[in-house]
Formats: structure tokens, C-alpha cells, sequence
């Protein structure tokens, strides 16, 4: 987890990487290897808008489909083509190529209310 | 079944040992994949899987009237069978809906081996036994679920895996062993029993052997890593593999309120056999004309299709998705559905995924060649 110690999460497994009012969001590997093979990942167009938990897309293994929330609002800027046409590459780099969405964030102090990487990983012990 | 401690297999810890995920399915704690579905799916299409289905049922059906009572009670005709035959069947009820779907193995003139699906077990015996009871026919029905490990081979490679536990006489005869017939064997000096069945559209043998010898032959399987690329698969990869083949899943696909007919397995329903439970149903059924039947389909849109989704054709309602997920082998994603009989083959329909409407298409069923004969 040494490379995701700058990252913030959520208890719905999303990860975020955040710097002013941009943020990168993505999901972590920890969730990707509970949910086994990725096959199918279904994100939204840039442009769009969604409030902090609203889904903003699903994550699709062999056997189940899990929503996608937002960890904080914000606007989509960018949109991972590349996760979107190999979802599998998810499997093996969850964070540095593996992210989904960028977004402009509505209120950076949002931010500071997930848990960071020792809150997420004690969390995940649970 | 019991849902609140699920069963465990005799080759439970085996899995847990080998860190496989462990699932409840049908009233059973069983691994839903070991390494991956995907690669799994693969194993067993190019080299050799092997599956524990030993949640699956098994009854002995013996006396001089088991034919006859058998007869009865399915929709297959048993008078086709020689000793050593078996036959994909179902026990329908009175409205010609189905109990279950079963593999039914002539072990000799009065006895027949029957195996039925895990979360069945205890609905068909008592469907079984309680026919019995009001036929009158002499006839001996055991339920030998507790009885019988199940081990499944499947691959290109079974064969040579399977001999692999046989002596040379019972390997020379496993080679000979035509599909869908079983060969009594000996395993480590126990009785067991070998078919030429299974549910991945691969070929493949199906082994019920004594609990006490699950783990043993399990083991001695796996060590044909090297040589025959044998891996285990878990029930993750057995839905995908039966879904490209084209096979029902109980509980999915059909249920107490679908009849064969519509469920697509006319071939396995022979009307004109003779009188049997939930016959005269379907022979209303045909003469009315069915309004639905189970159909295979492929997404032309992206998305996974899946159990319970709606299907739309012409802007109205045709029915429902049974099975959906990926198609490893074949590639894209799809399924099958129970639609409106006036879709055909070639016709596009619409499969709501969780609110958005997207494009399919019906195509042949199996969407898979099987390579089981």
C-alpha cells in the first residue's frame, strides 16, 4: 500500500487522489481482487455531474456487478479509455494506469473526511 | 437443503487449503473459483479441469418394476437404454412444470442410478418416494446422496486423467466408453462408478466414488498438473462453461413452472412414450401452441446481461433473461432467455440492464459446439 499512501478512500472501496479542486478517482485492489475477474466497466461521459455517494457508473465480474460511488461531488473531466476497453488491466494495476474518472471537485473539503491509507487498511481488517 | 448451515463437501478443507472462495449454493458451502473464472473457463476448454460435485443427489432405483416406475415419472423414454446407458431427463408435476432435470444410467435390468441437482436433493427423493408409494410397483428407491463423492473431469485431456485412477482392463474399456454411458470401476479397492457425461460442453467423465476416497483420487488428480495441465475449477467457471454449451441451470433457467417444451429439451421429451407425469399437460401445451420458449442469446450492445433481467421486443415486454454473463470461449456476452415463441432465430430484441434498454440478438443454441462425443 506504500504508493497509495497519498491517496484518500472510502468504505465503498473507491480510491482518491486529490490536489486542490482536481481529483482522480479509481477503485482499489483490494476490491478489484475481492470481485475477482473484471470484465465489463461501464463509466459516464465527461461533463456529467454527480453529488458525493451518487453512482456514477458500475464494475462488472464473471458473476456480480458492483456500483461505482462518488467519493466526493464533482464534475467528470476525463474518462480512462484505455480501463473502459481492456477492464481487465484492473487486475494488475489498480492505481497508477488503472484510475477510471477525473473530476473537478465541488468542495475540496470533502476530501478531508475519508479515511486515508492506514484508516482504509484497518478497515479492510476488519 | 438446509439454508442455515450450509453442507460441506468431503473435499471441503481440500478447497479451503488451496484458498479457493467459498460460496452457499444450493444449501452447500462450495469454491466459486480457486484462481480465476476466466483462466479456469480456458483450462478446461484446451487442457483438463477437474470439479467436486459432490453436493449433486444420487438414488438407486432397483426391483422388477424400476423400469416400469421410472417410466412413469420421467420424460425420457428408459426402453432405449442397454445396460450401462444413460439418459439427460426430467420429473415434471401435474401441470408440466419441472421438478427437476436429471441424468437417469441404466446399471442393469432392474436397477437404474439416478443424479439430480444439489439444491434438489431432498424435494426429488420425496417426489421419488412418495410416487413409488402410490404406484404399488415393486420397486426399492435409495437415496444414496451420502454415499457418493462426485468428481468431474472435464477437457480435452480427460481421458488419459481418468485412466490415470484405473487399472489397465478399466482404462482399455474407459477409452471404448460411448457419451452419456457409465462403467462400474475400481478405485483404491472400492466400488465406484465412471460416466461420460458432464456440463461444459467439453469431453468428459463424471466420477461417483465413496466420501471416504474423495480426497485421495482429488489429490492424486491434481498431481496430473504437469503432465496434463489439470487445474480445479470452481463453480464460477461450470456457469460459464454450461452457459456457452447451452445447458439449463435448475433454479435459473427453468423451474417447478416451466415445462420442458418450452424450456427447449423436446429431444429429451417423448410424448409418445406412454403415460408419465405431467404428460397430459404437455400435450395441451403442443396443441395450443407454445407462448414461451427458452431462446440463446448474444449482446450487440456492450453490457452483461443477467437472471431476472427484462427483455423487450417491438416496445413491449417478451419475457425474461434465465442466464446471462460472458462467453470466454466465444467472446462478447450474453445468455439465455425465456421470450415470446413468435421471436425466431436472427430476431433482436432489448435486454434492460439496470434501466438502460440494450441490443441483442437470438442465435443458435449452443453458441458453443460441444466436443462431448
Amino acid at each position: 500500500m506504500d504508493s497509495q499512501k497519498n491517496l484518500k478512500f472510502t468504505k465503498d472501496h473507491e480510491w482518491v487522489d486529490a490536489n486542490g479542486t482536481t481529483g482522480t478517482i479509481g477503485v482499489t485492489a483490494y476490491a478489484i481482487e475481492q470481485l475477482g475477474d473484471i470484465v465489463h466497466i461501464d463509466l459516464p461521459e465527461a461533463g456529467k455531474t454527480y453529488k458525493t455517494g451518487e453512482s456514477f457508473g458500475t464494475i462488472e465480474s464473471t458473476k456480480t456487478v458492483s456500483d461505482l460511488y462518488m467519493p466526493v461531488a464533482g464534475k467528470i473531466t476525463a474518462v480512462n479509455a484505455a480501463v473502459k476497453k481492456s477492464p481487465e488491466s484492473l487486475q494488475t494495476d489498480a492505481y497508477k494506469n488503472g484510475w477510471l474518472v477525473k473530476i473537478e471537485i465541488s468542495n475540496p473539503n470533502e476530501v478531508a473526511a475519508l479515511l486515508d491509507a492506514k484508516g482504509y487498511d484497518s478497515f479492510i481488517k476488519e | 437443503m438446509n439454508p442455515e448451515k450450509p453442507l460441506k463437501t468431503p473435499l471441503y478443507e481440500a478447497h479451503v487449503a488451496r484458498k479457493a472462495r467459498m460460496v452457499p449454493f444450493g444449501g452447500w458451502l462450495m469454491p466459486v473459483s480457486y484462481e480465476s473464472v476466466l483462466v479456469e473457463h480456458k483450462t478446461v476448454r484446451e487442457t483438463c479441469g477437474i470439479f467436486d460435485v459432490s453436493h449433486m443427489g444420487e438414488v438407486r432405483v432397483k426391483g422388477q418394476d424400476a423400469e416400469k416406475f421410472l417410466q412413469s415419472i420421467t420424460i425420457n423414454d428408459l426402453t432405449r437404454l442397454q445396460t450401462g446407458g444413460g439418459q439427460y431427463t426430467a420429473m415434471l408435476n401435474e401441470r408440466g412444470g419441472m421438478i427437476d432435470d436429471l441424468i437417469v444410467y441404466k446399471l442393469g435390468a432392474d436397477e437404474f442410478f439416478i443424479c439430480m441437482n444439489a439444491g434438489n436433493r431432498t424435494k426429488d427423493f420425496s417426489w421419488i418416494e412418495s410416487s413409488c408409494k402410490k404406484s404399488n410397483l415393486n420397486v426399492t428407491v435409495t437415496n444414496e446422496s451420502d454415499v457418493w463423492a462426485q468428481i468431474a473431469v472435464q477437457g480435452p485431456n480427460s481421458t488419459p486423467v481418468t485412466a490415470s485412477l484405473l487399472s489397465p482392463k478399466e482404462a482399455e474399456l474407459l477409452r471404448a466408453l460411448p457419451y452419456t454411458n457409465i462403467m462400474p470401476v475400481t478405485l483404491y479397492g472400492k466400488p465406484a462408478l465412471v460416466a461420460r457425461t458432464g456440463y461444459t460442453g467439453e469431453h468428459g467423465y463424471e466420477i461417483y466414488l465413496p466420501v471416504s476416497l474423495a480426497e485421495k483420487t482429488w489429490m492424486a488428480l491434481l498431481e496430473l498438473s504437469g503432465e496434463h495441465g489439470v487445474r480445479p475449477i470452481g463453480l464460477g467457471a461450470r456457469d460459464t462453461l454450461r452457459l456457452e454449451a447451452g445447458y439449463l441451470l435448475y433454479g435459473n433457467d427453468m423451474n417447478d413452472d416451466v415445462s420442458p417444451l418450452e424450456a427447449g429439451i423436446a429431444w429429451a421429451t417423448k410424448i409418445d412414450k406412454g403415460p408419465f407425469i405431467g404428460r397430459d399437460a404437455l400435450i395441451a401445451q403442443k396443441t395450443k401452441g407454445l407462448s414461451r420458449r427458452m431462446v440463446m442469446f448474444k449482446m450487440l450492445d456492450e453490457g452483461i446481461p443477467r437472471h431476472g433481467m427484462a427483455v423487450f421486443a417491438g416496445g413491449s415486454s417478451a419475457g425474461e433473461v434465465t442466464s446471462g454473463g460472458v462467453f470466454p470461449t466465444v467472446g462478447g456476452a450474453g445468455g439465455m432467455a425465456l421470450v415470446s415463441s413468435s421471436l425466431k432465430e436472427g430476431d433482436e430484441f432489448y435486454v434492460d440492464i439496470r434501466g438502460t434498454q440494450k441490443r441483442a440478438k437470438i442465435v443458435k443454441r449452443p453458441i458453443y459446439s460441444a466436443k462431448t462425443k
